[in-house]
């Protein structure tokens, strides 16, 4: 990287977009919980058929809850917006792990701390929970889903039908509403991107 | 409109019926008789290929049962069994109930669960609400997807991890809200 190219990047808003990488989190999230009985996993990202039959062939039973489509939908309706956290209505302890991918990036605080709610509610203790979120606002800012592939890597394929605001949040802003999980893993890239695992404070499965 | 129409394989995306179609050409009579003739081989009763369609100005109430491909454009609420054959939601389709069929296809909306030997399809267009059991799935980008997979699974690879879960057993690094010894910077 270039100083120039360096400086630019400190003083502008944005950062760029990665293209594809390997996710340790993934990897971590799922090395963990596959080997556990009876193992129920929640996805929230956009839908697609590659990480549905990744995650389906692993573990027990996988629900697919697409929260980026209910989120456009909820944003659309008039006059005011709809309450797009009204479709998490899965029973309490349903899930030893949840994949938020970057959603929260789309929330603002209010809806951040009622999705955290309802994930720590439907976690059973010792369950993970799985999010992206970037630092800054990425460029382009066209959403993406994360497709899980070989090995962990992770491309990113652009969703077209979607257009969501970006609240990117820096690292205290955002650890803050996560406070009621321990922290497992936490990575950050250079390009702003955050991968972070938590886990609901718990010392057996329930 | 109920239409029922016998149509080419190619329009249908499965391919499950061709298989029969694809029998090696006949040969032609030899002039040299055999010595011992063979009994001509019965043949295999082959599950039928055509298709019955619900228009969508149709409402059905009920459960259906059949040994024939079937495909709701209009609207549906029962159960529909055809373990043999393909069942598809249309993009008109409306459909309430529960789905025991080889392969199903989704354009429409589909409330309910799906029990398929084979594979499901869920395209951009469909609004699916619901429990999938399949030997595989393929769910376009866009669909609007609520619900439960499961699939034929995967062995384990690690069958030694256990409920203290690897690497989680031993105190987290920190509290949310600090930063983390564990944070590590890399280039993706």
């Amino acid at each position: 990287m270039t100083n120039s190219t360096a400086q630019q990047r400190t003083y502008s808003d944005t950062e760029p977009f990665p293209v594809r990488y390997n996710s340790t989190i993934l990897e971590r999230f799922v090395d963990t919980i596959e080997g556990w009985r009876d193992v129920r996993t929640l996805d929230m990202g956009p839908v697609c058929r590659e990480n549905i039959t990744f995650f389906a062939r692993r573990m027990s039973r996988h629900y697919a809850c697409d929260m980026f489509s209910r989120l456009q939908r909820a944003l659309e309706q008039k006059p005011v917006p709809g309450d797009v956290i009204r479709h998490l209505d899965y029973p309490p302890r349903s899930f030893d792990g949840i994949q938020l991918w970057d959603l929260i990036d789309h929330l603002d605080n209010n809806q951040v701390k009622q999705l955290v709610e309802r994930c720590f509610d439907m976690l059973r203790s010792t369950g993970l929970l799985m999010l992206i979120a970037f630092e800054k606002k990425p460029v382009p800012t066209t959403i993406n889903a994360f497709i899980t592939g070989r090995q962990y890597q992770v491309d990113l394929r652009i969703q077209p039908h979607l257009d969501l605001p970006w609240y990117c949040r820096h690292n205290r802003a955002l650890m803050s509403l996560l406070a009621d999980f321990n922290i497992v893993k936490l990575f950050r890239y250079r390009n702003g991107l955050r991968e972070i695992l938590i886990k609901k404070p718990g010392l057996v499965r329930d | 409109m109920l239409g029922k129409t016998k149509k080419p394989e190619n329009d249908t995306p499965f391919t499950a019926a061709k298989i029969e179609e694809e029998k090696p050409a006949r040969t032609p009579p030899r002039p040299t008789p055999t010595p011992t003739p063979t009994p001509a081989p019965t043949q295999a009763p082959t599950p039928s290929e055509e298709k019955t369609t619900i228009g969508q100005h149709i409402i059905i109430e009920g459960q259906i049962r059949g040994e024939e491909h079937l495909v709701i454009e209009g609207e549906m609420k029962g159960n529909v069994q055809m373990e043999k054959h393909n069942f598809t939601v249309g993009s008109n389709g409306r459909v309430d109930g529960e789905i025991r069929a080889q392969n199903v296809s989704i354009s429409g909306q589909l409330k309910g669960a799906i029990n398929a030997s084979g594979k499901v399809e869920v395209t951009k267009e469909a609004d699916f609400l619901g429990d999938i059991k399949a030997k595989s799935i393929s769910v376009e980008d866009g669909a609007y997807f609520k619900g439960s997979i499961e699939l034929a699974r995967e062995p384990h690879r690690k069958s030694s991890i256990t409920e203290t879960s690897k690497g989680l057993s031993t105190p987290h690094t920190g509290k949310a809200g600090y930063p983390t010894p564990t944070d590590t910077k890399k280039e993706p």
